[in-house]
């Protein structure tokens, strides 16, 4: 697949037009949407618009995939959810208005859990989407229509959301690379909301050049999100240090796992100017208890406003006789499992008598956490960990054990509760499955963590 | 842990009408995520301020300025089919 660049430079050759490049993808969709179910509706109109963009805009040529909980105006936005199914979007997300404005045109909405709550795209109330590199294993979620959109070519960039792994964790099991920026470093405006302290818009690409290119253009201070901020460029060093935390290969890691990453360590420890060494993060075994309950209590706060009179929720019902059983019962039938068993705990979490026990000791463990790395990041530049402990599942082998599919994210939470930057790539192979590779950095340093991707990313491609 | 008036207390509280296996099975899991999650309580953290928010991170602000939004705008935002006159129609409750 080319990179965007690539593309750009295709298109103004001559070498293809921009109808041919299109049709690429939609045929590529229709062939393969109906076993794959990535994309739950196909913007024919929105991707058009390539022939009115300029050709030397930074996203021409991008054709995105969108997750479906990010709104475009006009069109279904039903973040997975039955709930959403007749809502339309009022207007457009910050982070469409910008890739527009910069020549990115959007060809499909992608499928996902519902309320970006799982991580195996089995949660979506339209059906499950497959991972193209196994139909019978999971896509890794919740943003696996996205992943799964571009490792199968039906696109050649996706717009995902990532609250405690969301759009790293299926980069993984697709094989392809997924950034989550710094906390604030994206604007939220017009992206449905899950747990607002962690969530952050970031892109699932082919290569780590085209991630850099569309963050470059989604990010910045926006007065619709009032945590953004304005990057400022970091100093990128000639010689770098990584650091491997030795927390995270030791509870229930695939074996394939654990060898194909020290295969990845070993590659990149031959590069010039790449010194690895262990770090340690003491409380990491603490993070994903830490994070559950903040995500949980945040959830059933930020799901509240599903009452199933606003957004378009159209049951036959029969008029319910007070407005306490009117919400009970559209929220009761509107909301799946999942969300169901989320919005419970958190309610649980935020109760009194409760509050302090787990919320607030939640959020003094995310201090401990966050201060883990500000140690580790005093001593090394970047820090490299395993995406997932496993390789990609099953379809249904872990969808009645909540528990289970949680600890999938166990390598990704750290990001959203420490606040950083976090990029999988594809670094190796095993049993035909794609592994992947995590890079973070301290918060703001992106320029830092793009370096070392691509030095990483070449290291595993030779 | 959680007994079945606690389950449907939550439910109440959250709004989300269970029906009687599904609150035995939704108990059955809340049990073990919060058994899982009991192990934070064994850190020490009386000298630890919770992390409600980044240090580097400033709120936005902007004029607290009015404006006027036409009908069918509002209407859009709220995603609701129905209007009479000035108002928005919601589905008779009571």
């Amino acid at each position: 697949m080319k990179t965007i660049k690539e593309t750009q430079e295709s298109l103004r050759k001559g070498e293809i037009s921009p109808d041919e490049l299109l049709a690429q993808f939609f045929s590529r969709i229709e062939e393969r949407n109906g076993e794959v179910n990535a994309i739950l509706s196909l913007l024919e109109k929105k991707a058009k618009e390539i022939g009115e963009k300029d050709e030397k805009a930074p996203l021409y040529g991008a054709v995105f995939v969108i997750k479906d909980n990010i709104l475009i105006k006009g069109e279904s936005c039903t973040a997975g959810s039955k709930l959403l199914e007749h809502y339309r979007a009022p207007f457009d997300a910050t982070v469409i208005e910008k890739i527009k404005e910069e020549g990115g045109v959007f060809i499909g909405k992608a499928n996902m859990d519902e309320f970006a709550m799982g991580s195996s795209t089995e949660n979506s109330a339209f059906g499950v989407t497959r991972n193209p590199r196994d139909l019978e294993r999971v896509p890794g979620g919740s943003s696996g229509g996205c992943a799964a959109a571009v490792a199968d070519e039906m696109c050649n960039v996706a717009l995902g959301s990532d609250t405690g792994g969301s759009i790293r964790q299926p980069a993984a099991f697709c094989g392809v690379v997924g950034f989550k920026p710094t906390y604030g470093t994206v604007s939220r405006s017009g992206v449905m909301s899950m747990a607002s302290s962690f969530d952050q818009v970031g892109p699932l690409a082919n290569n780590v050049e085209d991630a850099e290119l569309v963050f470059e253009t989604i990010k910045g201070k926006d007065h619709r999100d009032s945590v953004t901020s304005d990057l400022k460029r970091k100093k990128v060093k000639k010689s770098i240090k990584v650091g491997v935390p030795r927390e995270y290969f030791v509870e229930g890691m695939e074996q394939e796992v654990k060898e194909a990453l020290e295969e990845a360590i070993a590659k990149i420890e031959k590069e010039k100017e790449i010194e690895v060494e262990e770090v340690s993060l003491p409380h990491t075994t603490y993070a994903l208890p830490a994070y559950e309950i903040i995500m949980a209590s945040e959830v059933s706060a930020n799901l509240a406003r599903y009452d199933g009179i606003r957004y378009g929720l159209e049951f036959e019902r029969p008029a319910a006789q007070t407005i306490q059983e009117a919400y009970l019962k559209n929220r009761g039938e509107g909301f799946g499992k999942e969300a169901r068993r989320r919005i419970l705990l958190g309610t649980y979490t935020l109760s009194a008598g409760y509050y302090d026990a787990y919320y607030i000791k939640a959020q003094k463990i995310r201090s401990l956490i966050a201060e883990d790395f500000d140690e580790a990041f005093k001593e090394v530049d970047v820090i490299l960990t395993p995406a997932t402990p496993t390789l990609p599942f099953k379809i249904g082998e872990k969808v009645e054990d909540p528990l289970a599919m949680h600890l999938s994210d166990i390598f990704t939470v750290t990001a959203n509760l420490a606040g950083l930057p976090g990029i999988i790539i594809p670094c190796g192979e095993k049993k035909g499955l794609p592994v992947g590779a995590q890079i973070l950095a301290n918060r703001f340093y992106e320029d830092v963590l793009f370096d070392a991707a691509k030095r990483f990313e070449k290291a595993w491609q030779k | 842990m959680i007994n079945k008036k606690e389950i449907e207390k939550l439910a109440f509280l959250a709004r989300i009408r269970l029906d009687k296996s599904e609150s035995k099975d939704i108990a059955e899991d809340l049990e073990s995520i919060l058994k899982y999650v009991q192990k934070i309580s064994k850190v020490h953290t009386s000298d630890v301020e919770p992390l409600f928010h980044f240090p580097e991170l400033r709120n936005v602000v902007r004029k607290d300025e009015a404006k006027t939004i036409d009908r069918d705008t509002q209407k859009e935002m709220m995603g609701m089919g129905k209007d009479k006159d000035d108002y928005l129609k919601v589905e008779s409750i009571l």
